[in-house]
């Protein structure tokens, strides 16, 4: 038993904690630790997670001499430890995680749970594939996950639905530690579809509202379609590899890659039907739009589900599958230019949402797109971005959060100005956020976001053909300047100018129309919480206040210091932890692009790093000067560009085209086929039924429970059928 | 080999003959043609026998011809009583009959030599039996009722469904004599070929008269000499009708006995349980369907 | 072996088939009329006794398939055919008594509760 054996704990604690929220949830005598609960559990995890990431990467760190190169040999080390992973082999697995690993070698571990499914070639067990890769995942999800957790204790003390939600919350993080942990496509396909589970527990969780359920449906349908893509490319790839085991998927994928084998024909088309489950979780474009309604669960959950953890699942599988997505030609292409577009695309819909939870959750969809940018250029800021973009994007959704839950449900940022005074904490913690996600320079978001943004055009410049990885580090480089522009015109708009807010509880001459059914939802949920605090004594406040340090804000601060210094740190300083660790995690089992590129007579990296610092302040600047310093200019800003804005606040229509190509056909089809159920199948059941009822009014005078006439009936019964007896032996 | 009629529609002439006999015999609204039916009925069962008079052959009957003439009077007697006691007013009157009913079979018995039954059956049927109908008769027939003792019972009077009934029954009689004079129908070659006495030895070789006959030799080879005795003061060439039921039953069937008491004890067990259940009485009969007051009283201790 | 056992005939009479036939029709009459009486009759006390009177038309056609056969057995069987309408007298007619106690009357209609 080594430490790395302790990874079998690590989901199991979340899965604990799920069941004593469960039970809570119906003894309301243990509501009351459910949340704590959860939240130890979680740290539990995250402690161990710690323990094993400093046993399970032994020689990662030792040697950096070749600290930069991409391009050596690559090799498994662990595949043939791997292959008696069942006899408890840890401790070989031990062994060869012991030895100097060369950078581009896998350092893997494979910690059996449980034997699961053995069916003729097919081999899939509970167990845990633990790389560097696996490692940064688990950090991010146990780490964030209790800092959101703890956060949510505060912000949803008085819901009435308080255990139901951490039950669902635990039994989350379970399932995403099982999507990242998964040593095969098949319990990683389980993990997946119990994310989607969750998350469709969690934006439901206000499940008396309808835009609640509406949004958790249409999270779980669409979801569907990118799944079904998923589930028919894991198929597939068994069919092709004969394995769902990434222990025999990756090295077999390499060497297609690599030349040395003959692909399959079929096997292309595997990184598309991938490529559409990665899509659906992470919402790009075509499959983005339940993300934006899925804000109408509890803020924490956007924080946790939607922006810190489940929605970066698409980009850990493309990380993850590296080598698979490389056998198709054009499948890294299309990643990388989906991924552009959609950072776009979401970027320009921030820029005129008006609704405060939208405007981030847009945001994390086009943060995603930089993702996707990312791991198709094969950058280790894919994977970097993930991890930053997790702190300040949770800290800018708990903030949010903060801001919705002092307004008592309040969305709309046009009825919000100058709560800075009111709520200087939180707004402090918003604009370190603001920055991170603005790209600042030496913030978070700057170190990842510049890395893909470089990998990216230097791999365009570098290689001949690589127009796409150019053209997605231009767009996105566009995307960048909306992102600081968008993302600072929130905080100016909320935070400076005159002071001016409504609350969501209509009080008095507040009152005012909501701007959308989310809205009323929220602030219905808020009036529900008010009548629940008053009947327990407290008074609600009618104005906004500061959010209490403990249990909510504290969190916010761990995670603003993470935000400033977590990319510096991880990237920079030091033995720059994330490039290293991702040197062994199967991401760069792949074959490496070219990377060595010049621009503007510098080294592409650093002229990039530059171009997007001065981008990233003039959008900042631009912001100030529209919607800080002299609001008039924002507003005929936006009236001169009306026409697009009108377009863009609309999500481009995507949702009306949808309703109009899709849901109504599906409905036509639906509407005919319950005609045909109603007129037609169930008339013919009707008359089956009738034929017993007309059965019955015909015989039931001779079953009135008169002896003798049962008596006659048997009598005549008894001489027919002696005499047919008679007969038929006779005869 | 199976008899067979000249003119076996003389069977059937003779069964609905009796079945419009016994309908009007039967006791309705009206009691107008009671006498006309009885008399139909009867020239019913006369035309039965006459139909089946041309088979019999005299010469080889199996028993005497003046037994088989104590047959007609007997059966004569038997059916007349039986058609009296489903159709009397009176339950009084039915279980005499039935006594009658008896009677005349007991001497059907006896004209087949069966002495042992024909005297078990006066004795346990007209006596024990009886006895008992006639006491439960007594005890709740017109025992304060809603009518005047003397005066029919309306439910005496008014058959239930005579029509239904009586011709259901006789088709089932009409079944049963065309199985018993196999009238109509050529032998089945089968059942020809193999008469009874052949199937006996073979199917059932431990039933015939010399297995029953070796088995007793076998178990009496060891009987206590008072037995040995009884049996040596028998008529040496035929044991009487009672030694041989007797014999048969002990030796054949000792777990027949053994059941037997079983449920006779049981029986027992049962009528003193029954006996034992105490119902109120009530003076009024109540409509069907209306809550059983007894029950009513136990609803309210339970709520109170 | 103690002495020698005298021949044992099987019975004294042995019919023949058209005699049989004729106690078989008494006996089938009899059964008959039991049934018929059975089903028409209302008064319990006259149903059993109906039930009696078709153990009558039984125990005939034994004694006489008893009688044609020479086997003995028939008879012993209408021993056992009497216990079985002891048990069954004795019993119902302690359920009759009890039915008349409950409802102050024999008629079987009164019983018939399982109209719609």
């Amino acid at each position: 038993m080594t430490a790395v054996d302790l990874v079998k704990l690590i989901p199991w604690l979340p899965a604990l904690a799920a069941v004593y929220c469960g039970l809570a949830a119906v003894d309301r005598r243990l509501s009351k630790a459910a949340g704590w609960v959860c939240v130890a559990s979680i740290f539990a995890a995250f402690a161990l997670t710690v323990g094993v990431f400093t046993d399970a990467t032994p020689g990662v760190f030792d040697n950096d001499k070749h600290a930069a190169q991409h391009e050596a040999t690559i090799q498994l080390v662990a595949d043939e430890a791997n292959d008696h992973a069942d006899d408890h082999a840890g401790h070989d697995d031990h062994a060869h995680g012991e030895a100097k690993s060369r950078p581009g070698e896998l350092v893997s571990h494979t910690v059996t749970f449980l034997p699961w499914i053995r069916v003729a070639g097919l081999q899939a067990n509970i167990a845990y594939f633990i790389d560097p890769l696996t490692l940064i995942m688990m950090l991010v999800i146990t780490g964030v996950g209790g800092l959101i957790a703890t956060y949510a204790v505060g912000y949803m003390a008085h819901d009435a639905g308080y255990a139901r939600f951490f039950m669902a919350v635990s039994l989350f993080i379970f399932a995403m530690l099982h999507l990242v942990m998964a040593d095969n496509l098949i319990l990683l396909y389980l993990g997946w579809e119990g994310v989607g589970l969750c998350s469709y527990l969690l934006i439901g969780h206000y499940y008396k509202h309808k835009v609640a359920v509406d949004a958790a449906k249409k999270a779980f349908i669409v979801n569907r379609i990118g799944d079904l893509g998923f589930a028919l490319g894991i198929f597939l790839i068994y069919n092709e590899l004969g394995s769902v085991r990434f222990d025999d998927i990756l090295p077999a994928a390499q060497a297609i890659v690599e030349g040395r084998v003959d692909a399959p024909a079929a096997l292309m088309f595997a990184p598309f039907l991938l490529m559409l489950g990665a899509f659906g979780k992470s919402a790009q474009l075509p499959l983005s739009v339940w993300l934006p309604d899925a804000m109408s669960g509890p803020t924490p959950v956007s924080a946790l589900v939607h922006a810190a953890t489940m929605v970066t699942a698409g980009v850990y599988l493309v990380a993850r599958l590296t080598p698979v997505f490389q056998i198709a030609p054009g499948a890294m292409e299309t990643v990388a230019l989906i991924g552009a577009l959609t950072a776009l695309y979401a970027a320009t819909i921030a820029l005129c949402s008006n609704d405060l939870k939208g405007v981030f959750a847009y945001s994390t969809i086009s943060q995603l797109g930089f993702m996707f940018i990312g791991v198709a250029v094969l950058s280790v800021g894919g994977v970097f971005h993930l991890v930053t973009h997790a702190f300040f994007k949770a800290l800018l959704f708990l903030a949010a959060g903060s801001v919705m839950h002092a307004l008592a449900g309040s969305l709309d940022i046009r009825t919000m100005s100058g709560l800075g005074k009111r709520m200087p904490v939180t707004a402090g913690l918003m604009f370190v956020g603001c920055l991170a996600l603005a790209g600042f320079p030496f913030t978070a978001g700057f170190f990842s976001k510049d890395l893909i943004l470089g990998d990216a055009i230097a791999l365009g410049l570098a290689q001949q053909g690589a127009w796409w990885a150019l053209l997605a580090g231009g767009v996105g480089l566009l995307a960048a300047f909306l992102t600081a522009f968008y993302t600072f015109r929130l905080w100016f708009l909320v935070f400076l100018g005159p002071e001016k807010f409504v609350m969501g509880r209509g009080t008095g001459d507040n009152q005012r129309e909501p701007m959308s059914d989310l809205e009323a939802a929220m602030i219905d949920v808020a009036e529900e919480e008010a009548h629940e605090i008053e009947a327990h004594g407290g008074h609600h406040a009618t104005e906004p206040h500061e959010m209490p340090m403990w249990p909510m804000n504290l969190p916010l601060v761990l995670l603003a210091i993470a935000s400033v210094i977590g990319g510096f740190v991880l990237h920079k300083v030091g033995v720059k932890y994330i490039d290293k660790m991702l040197e062994h995690s199967s991401q760069f089992m792949a074959t490496p692009y070219p990377d060595h590129a010049y621009l503007l007579g510098m080294d592409a990296h650093l002229a990039v790093a530059i171009i997007s610092s001065i981008i990233a302040i003039a959008g900042i600047a631009l912001a100030y000067l529209c919607f800080g310093l002299n609001r008039d200019l924002g507003r005929s800003l936006g009236a001169a560009t009306r026409p697009i804005g009108y377009v863009f606040e609309h999500g481009y229509f995507l949702d009306a085209i949808y309703a109009k190509l899709i849901v109504l056909p599906l409905r036509l089809k639906a509407f005919l086929l319950t005609a045909f159920d109603t007129l037609v199948i169930d008339w013919i059941v009707r008359l089956v039924g009738l034929i017993p009822v007309g059965l019955g009014l015909a015989m039931h005078r001779s079953q009135r429970g008169h002896l003798q006439g049962y008596g006659i009936g048997m009598i005549a019964g008894i001489a027919i059928f002696i005499f047919i007896l008679y007969v038929a032996t006779v005869a | 080999m199976p008899i067979t009629l000249d003119n076996p529609l003389a069977i059937y002439f003779a069964v609905v003959a009796g079945a419009l006999g016994l309908w009007l015999m039967m006791p309705k609204a009206r009691q107008t043609y009671r006498v006309a039916g009885g008399v139909i009925a009867a020239a019913g069962l006369g035309l039965l026998w006459l139909g089946t008079y041309a088979a019999l052959d005299f010469a080889d009957l199996g028993l005497s011809t003046t037994a088989f003439v104590y047959q007609y009077i007997f059966s004569a007697i038997g059916i007349g009583s039986a058609a009296l006691v489903i159709t009397a007013t009176k339950p009084v009157h039915s279980a005499l009959w039935f006594v009658l009913v008896v009677l005349a079979s007991a001497g059907l018995f006896l004209t087949l030599s069966a002495e042992f039954m024909a005297f078990a059956m006066v004795i346990i049927y007209g006596g024990a039996i009886l006895v008992t109908y006639m006491f439960v008769i007594m005890l709740a027939a017109n025992a304060g009722g809603p009518n005047d003792p003397g005066e029919d019972e309306v439910f005496d009077i008014r058959a239930r469904t005579p029509g239904a009934a009586i011709a259901a029954g006789f088709l089932l009689l009409a079944v049963l004599l065309t199985l018993s004079f196999d009238a109509t129908r050529a032998p089945n070659p089968a059942a020809a070929a193999a008469p009874d006495a052949v199937i006996i030895e073979e199917i059932l070789p431990n039933r015939t008269a010399a297995a029953v006959r070796a088995r007793i030799d076998a178990e009496i080879a060891d009987v206590n000499p008072t037995t040995d005795a009884f049996i040596h003061q028998a008529d040496p060439d035929r044991l009487s009708n009672v030694e041989v039921v007797g014999l048969d039953l002990f030796m054949a069937h000792p777990l027949g006995i053994e059941l037997a008491g079983i449920i006779l004890l049981v029986s027992l067990i049962g009528a003193v349980v029954i006996a034992k259940t105490r119902v109120e009485d009530h003076p009024e009969p109540r409509p069907s369907g209306a809550p059983h007051p007894a029950d009513q009283a136990a609803t309210a201790e339970a709520s109170a | 072996m103690i002495g020698a056992l005298p021949p044992m005939p099987a019975l004294a009479v042995a019919l023949s088939e058209a005699a049989l036939g004729h106690f078989l029709t008494t006996g089938a009459i009899l059964f008959v009329l039991g049934l018929i009486g059975f089903v028409t009759r209302r008064n319990l006390i006259v149903m059993f006794l109906c039930t009696e009177m078709m153990f009558q038309g039984v125990v005939v056609s034994l004694i006489a398939f008893s009688v044609y056969h020479g086997n003995v057995t028939g008879q012993t069987f209408v021993i056992f055919v009497l216990t079985i309408a002891a048990a069954e007298a004795a019993l119902a007619l302690g359920l009759v008594v009890m039915l008349f106690r409950r409802r102050r009357t024999l008629d079987a209609e009164a019983w018939a509760t399982l109209h719609d």
